[in-house]
């Protein structure tokens, strides 16, 4: 198992009620792994994009212990 | 010039950060917060930005465009709560002629509007909130 750091922003966070937290994937996990195990229910929504270290990242990225993953939802800014 | 603001934008300052000798054209795009939205009254706009990355992004954009006309490119953005009749994002585009100076100004606003991780939420005059960001409404806490 490894830990990784989620930040979350806008209404994704004020959902899961936090702006980062750690969480626990099994070694060989990809952004797509950490949806799941967000204290949010329902699908990843459409357009869902993920940063890793603050780069645009694939969902199939293969993550490494202690990695800082964002969870990108569709931006409004402008 | 690329900044994100809790303050209110000064278009002028990021229309001079572009100034140059050999630039006869400059264009100055502000996005400003609008009275209605949907149909409904709104008092304010709320930005919330991954700002690291965020700034990273808005380099990228200003430096690929500016390559790309010719052009020098500035970007600036509000972040917190911004009032109606304030302005949200101010970009700001100089060329030697005007042509590379709007298509340079809108291709950054194109892009960023695009891939920038800033997310705004309206707020409504009757208290009403909503996030624009694909998640309202599709999920619920603690699932």
């Amino acid at each position: 198992m490894m830990t990784v750091e989620v930040l979350l922003f806008a209404g994704l966070r004020e959902l899961a009620g936090r702006g980062s937290l750690r969480v626990r994937v099994p070694a060989g996990a990809t952004p797509a792994d950490i949806w799941a195990r967000l204290p949010v229910g329902g699908p990843p929504p459409a357009g869902l994009r993920y940063a890793v270290g603050g780069a645009w990242a694939d969902a199939s990225f293969p993550l490494r212990d202690g990695d800082q993953v964002a969870l990108i939802t569709p931006v409004s800014g402008g | 010039m690329i900044a994100l603001s809790h303050a209110p934008l000064d278009a002028s300052a990021v229309a001079a950060a572009v100034a140059d000798g050999e630039h006869g054209a400059t264009v100055v795009f502000a996005g400003t917060t609008r009275a209605e939205s949907a149909a409904r009254e709104v008092v304010a706009l709320e930005y919330e930005a991954f700002a690291e990355m965020a700034l990273d992004s808005m380099r990228a954009i200003a430096a690929a465009v500016a390559h790309r006309h010719g052009a020098r490119v500035a970007i600036v953005h509000r972040l917190g709560r911004v009032a109606v009749g304030e302005d949200a994002v101010v970009a700001a585009a100089s060329a030697p002629h005007r042509a590379a100076a709007f298509a340079a100004c809108a291709e950054a606003m194109n892009l960023l509007k695009a891939d920038v991780p800033i997310w705004k939420r309206t707020i409504h005059a009757d208290g009403g909130t909503r996030w624009d960001d694909g998640v309202a409404g599709a999920l619920t806490a603690g699932g």
